[in-house]
């Protein structure tokens, strides 16, 4: 348990890391979908495979993909010095981010937590459906959130479509910025 | 001492690690989306955000005996949420970008008064 535990939290957090500072975008995607194949490993430790899997299929496989091609769209031949990616007040937002990770780190480790033993949670992914929809003894308001976020999802597809459409005439098309 | 040193190999992590682990990583996210310029890596640093909520959220689904595993469907809640949001902001950004020819968060200052 010791060595995996160290080996994926090596994973995560040296991959989260070279997100924020790899000056290459594609690298950033990339290290992305390695961070998030770090926290599915973890699902897995937490007795939790079915999540694991969801882990893997969406944010390595579509998440990732999505980003790419936002990428592929709108990434031009850049200057690749580190002065370049970040902003102009990237002291504040370090000195913000350390006390942000300082005081949860701080005020986790100090709570307490009462008897916690690991091996509670779904061994089996069925349970996991069981309370998603608010059944069999589950809390019944994941039946509402259920249907909430299936509405979130339709809207959010739509409005996706909406935005990035492209009405005719404006914009410029790529023949014309080449030609 | 070879006994001792199996036993710390085998030895249960305690809940606080995962959260520790969990803590870093959503400070790590919202270092890169402070201090990112391009709009694409913002969104790639709010993704690990939620992931580090996700792996907190499962962790105390198998830690705390009377959670019932709720954590794990709030993660998978959390997961549709993250996926609704690229989708919608990539749509953003690619908009910007036809009009503005920039994902820059510095120049994207349209609502500047």
């Amino acid at each position: 348990m010791t060595v995996a535990f160290v080996f994926l939290t090596a994973m995560t957090l040296i991959s989260a890391l070279g997100v924020v500072l790899s000056r290459n975008v594609v690298h950033s995607a990339l290290l992305m979908s390695a961070s998030f194949l770090g926290v599915a490993g973890f699902f897995v430790m937490l007795n939790a495979p079915a999540l694991a899997a969801f882990q893997v299929l969406i944010y390595v496989g579509a998440v990732t993909v999505v980003i790419l091609f936002g990428i592929m769209f709108t990434q031009r031949p850049q200057v690749r010095r580190f002065r370049t990616i970040i902003q102009k007040q990237h002291w504040p937002g370090l000195f913000s981010a350390i006390g942000v990770g300082t005081f949860l780190a701080y005020i986790l480790i100090i709570q307490d937590w009462g008897y916690t033993k690991p091996g509670n949670g779904l061994q089996e992914p069925g349970s996991l459906g069981e309370i998603l929809l608010g059944v069999n003894g589950a809390p019944p308001i994941f039946g509402l959130l259920f249907e909430v976020i299936s509405v979130l999802l339709l809207v959010a597809v739509i409005a996706a479509i909406v935005v990035s459409r492209r009405k005719t005439g404006e914009g410029v098309d790529r023949q014309e910025v080449d030609g | 001492m070879l006994q001792q040193f199996l036993d710390t190999l085998n030895a249960t992590i305690p809940l606080e690690g995962y959260l520790v682990v969990g803590a870093i990583m959503f400070a790590i996210g919202a270092w890169g989306a402070l201090i990112r310029r391009n709009a694409v890596v913002v969104f790639m640093c709010i993704e690990l955000m939620l992931n580090a909520v996700n792996l907190s959220l499962v962790a105390f689904a198998d830690y705390l005996p009377n959670a019932g595993g709720a954590g794990a469907g709030y993660a998978v809640l959390v997961i549709a949420v993250a996926a609704a949001e690229i989708a919608v902001g990539l749509a953003v950004v690619l908009a910007v970008y036809r009009t503005r020819k920039t994902v820059n968060v510095d120049d994207i200052n349209l609502m500047k008064g």
